[in-house]
Order: C-alpha cells, then structure tokens, then sequence
C-alpha cells in the first residue's frame, strides 16, 4: 500500500490539490471564509503594489488633466487676447467716430452766416506742391460748392475754394503767400487787411493805421468787406504788435485761429448776400494766380 | 519549486495590476483572467506535480483577490491546468499567438466550467455574477494579454519539453 502511495506520489498529489478547493466549495457553498494568517499576508503584500499603481495613473491622470486644462486655457488666452484686440480697435474706431460727429456735429451748429447753403466737406488731401498751400476737399459742382465760397471750420476761417471739380475741390487756405482778405480786430473794430505768409503758422496783418489801438492777443476777424467771406468769423489773434516811429501803418502779425495741419472737416458757406451783384472790395488773390506756375 | 513561486507572485503581481486596471477601466462584465494564461503557461511548460501546485497557488490567489474565497477558482485552476495538459498533448502550441490561442481556449473553459459549477453547487448564487455575456470578451482579453505576457513567461525557465510523459504523470 505504501509502495503504491509512493510510486503514484504526484498523482495523488495532483487529486489532493483538486479535491481539497472542490471539497471547501461543495462544504461552504456561497459562504465566504474569514481570511486567515496566510490571505492576510498575501493581501497585505499586494497592497502597496496597488497603492503605488493607483497613485502613478492618479498622477499621470492629474498631470493629462492639468495639461489639457493648461491648453484650454492657453487656447482660450489666445482667443481673448485677438478679441481684446478686436474690441480695443473696436473701441478706438468708436472714439474716432465719436470724435467726428462731435466736429460733425459743431460744423452743422456754425451761426448763420452766409445765405445759401452749407456744405459739409471732408479734406481728402494735400498739395503736393509746397509753394501752394491748398487742401483737397470731397465735395464739389454736384454739391452746390462753387469757385471763390469760403470755407471754415468752427475755430475760424479756413480759406476759400479755389478751384471745382464735379466731386472734389481745391481750397486755398489763408496762410497760402497769395491770400488776402479784409479783416477787423474784434475789440476795437478797427478794419485792416490780412494776407498768408506761406508759413501755416502765422498770419500778416496789413494796413492797420499806426494810430489803431492793437494789443498782442486781440481777437480779428473776418470784416466781410471782400465779398467773399461773411464778417464776424475768427481769423486769429494778433502777435508781434511792432509801431514804428514812421509810416502811416503798424507791423503785426496774426496766429491763425484755424491748425491748417489737421484738418479733417469744413464748412463750405455761401458767400454773403452783397457779394452776388457787387464786386469783391478785396477780391481774392487766387483770381490772380491761375495756372500752373 | 521555482517555478511556483514565480508563477504564484507573477500571478499575485497581475491581480494587484489587473484589480486597479479594473478600477479604472471599469470592465464590470468582461475581466482579464491573467491567472488563466499562467496556468495555461503552466499546463504547457511544467511538470504535473509543479504545474498543478503553481495551478493551485494561482488559483488561491485569485479566489482571495476576488473578494469571495469559496475555494472555486483554486479548484477550477488545477482543473484547467489539467485540461490544458489534455489539450497541449493533442496540439502543438508555438509562439507567442499560438499561447494567445491555447490560452483562449483554457480560458473559454475555465469561465464555463465557473458557470457550470456554480449553477451545481448554489442555487442562491445569481447568476449574475457569471454571466456568460461577457465571456466572448473576457477570452479575447485574457488572449490578448497572454501574447503580452508570452515573452516575459517565457523567462520562467527554458522551453523545454515537459519532464514527464503523460497527461498526468502515469509512464505511457
């Protein structure tokens, strides 16, 4: 009997392996045994494998996560940094915008002056010629703007038009060495004449009698004695005041009222009501200069 | 007894592997049964007496990591792992899709024979906890980590014919 125990040692062996769980399971059924020494063991040394395996995918998952949510953010920074910009350049055409309606606006308000119609004009352009200091405005014959009408903004006098087109003209602003026009110091309402020095800066005050009463910072004005601008408009304020001990006229200067170098918007005004039948009394110089030179 | 140990630790390894993967994958009806392609492993490389301890070590150890140790699953082990020695005398396996296959197959056994001996041994078990539905794709898995894992059972010890001639040892 022991011999045969022992030469089928493995195969009886092999049935104990099989009978012994089978035997537990048909004795058990469905209950679960407490664990014992050895399970307690086993669990044991499988738990910081698991701890360790859950914290390295919490981690990975942590690190894909905070990756992912960097890129939405940095994809959602981009998106907010071009709507920043689209909304500054939205912001800024809406300054710009309310800016020109404010001109706009003080243009349409200018006190009456004139009889016919205003036209408002935007200054599209300059001369390239710097002898001729002239602005290209974009409105013209279609417009009911015709030769010799003055042109001015709401600081004062700009000049008057010099040349029609059908869409556009050319204005000779009153710095330009070949403008003149009549002029009267508002405080004193002395008259005298007033002429462009070809610097857009300052004017010359003409044939004002060495007698007048003129201080540096006076106001003058348009006088409407040459039949083209209206009386009443700001031309500039008097500088350099010089009474020489002869001569029947005094030396002075004027700084236009009007910053030739941004203008952006003008009046066109009808020339006043007496200049239709009459003959200018200091008629424009730019009648004189047609032509290229 | 070498090659129980490893089993029995590779084994103990892939559940701790396999119950957090599961965790995370969250495949309630289709597992990986990883202790099935080492008892396969076993059935094919290992002698009868070694192979049946590793079997049952593997077996053990899955009963435990399941939460349920009744016992089932060790005795299912050594089972399969003597089937598997049946099957590997009538087939020839090689290669690490060969091993997919055999262990497909000891796989598609194992879950029916845990059906059938489940449906004997308790009639309060659900059945539900068994269901076949899964099966189809816990054999592929258990397949598809059993070519995984060929490489690194095959460290186990020289492929070698087993020691003994037989299926169970008895000299032809």
């Amino acid at each position: 009997m022991l011999a045969l125990l022992k030469r089928h040692r493995e195969p009886l062996l092999v049935l104990v392996l099989l009978a012994y769980p089978l035997l537990q399971l048909l004795g058990t059924g469905a209950r679960v045994r407490e664990p014992n020494l050895i399970d307690r063991i086993l669990l044991g040394a499988t738990a910081p494998l698991q701890r360790l395996l859950v914290a390295g995918i919490d981690g990975a998952a942590g690190a894909w996560e905070r990756y992912v949510s960097l890129r939405r953010v940095e994809r959602e920074n981009r998106a907010l940094r071009g709507e920043v910009q689209a909304l500054r350049a939205e912001v800024g055409g809406m300054a710009e915008a309310r800016q020109e309606n404010e001109r706009l606006r003080r243009l349409l308000n200018y006190p009456d002056v004139g009889t016919g119609p205003r036209v408002v004009a935007r200054v599209v352009g300059i001369s390239p010629d710097a002898n001729r200091l002239t602005v290209r405005i974009d409105r013209g014959e279609a417009d009911g703007v015709r030769r010799n009408m003055p042109v001015v903004t709401t600081d004062g006098v700009v000049g008057q038009v010099l040349r029609v087109t059908g869409s556009g003209a050319d204005v000779l602003l009153l710095v330009d060495p070949n403008s003149r026009l009549g002029v009267r110091v508002q405080r004193t309402r002395a008259r005298a004449g007033a002429a462009g020095t070809g610097d857009d800066r300052l004017l010359r005050l003409d044939y004002l009698l060495r007698a007048e009463d003129l201080e540096e910072g006076d106001a003058v004005v348009t006088s409407g004695t040459d039949g083209i601008y209206p009386p009443g408009l700001m031309v500039g304020r008097a500088t350099r005041v010089q009474r020489q001990g002869s001569g029947m006229f005094l030396g002075a200067m004027l700084l236009p009222s009007v910053d030739f170098s941004r203008l952006e918007e003008v009046l066109v005004l009808s020339p006043p009501a007496s200049s239709g039948g009459m003959a200018p009394r200091a008629a424009p110089v730019s009648t004189r200069v047609e032509g290229p030179r | 007894m070498t090659r129980v140990a490893l089993a029995a630790a590779l084994a103990l390894a892939l559940l701790a592997v396999e119950s957090v993967l599961v965790k995370y994958l969250g495949l309630t009806l289709a597992r990986i049964d990883v202790t099935v392609a080492i008892v396969a492993f076993l059935a094919l490389r290992s002698g009868l007496l070694e192979g049946a301890c590793g079997s049952f070590a593997v077996g053990y150890l899955l009963d435990l990591m399941s939460g349920r140790p009744t016992g089932l699953y060790t005795f299912l082990a050594v089972l399969t792992f003597l089937l598997g020695r049946i099957g590997a005398s009538l087939v020839e396996v090689r290669g690490a899709a060969g091993f997919a296959l055999f262990a497909m197959a000891a796989d598609a056994v194992h879950g029916l024979l845990a059906l059938g001996v489940t449906w004997l041994t308790s009639k309060t078990w659900g059945m539900g906890a068994l269901s076949p539905a899964g099966l189809p794709l816990e054999v592929l898995l258990t397949g598809t980590a059993a070519f995984c894992l060929y490489p690194l059972l095959q460290k186990f010890g020289p492929v070698a014919e087993r020691p003994e001639p037989g299926l169970i040892g008895l000299p032809r």
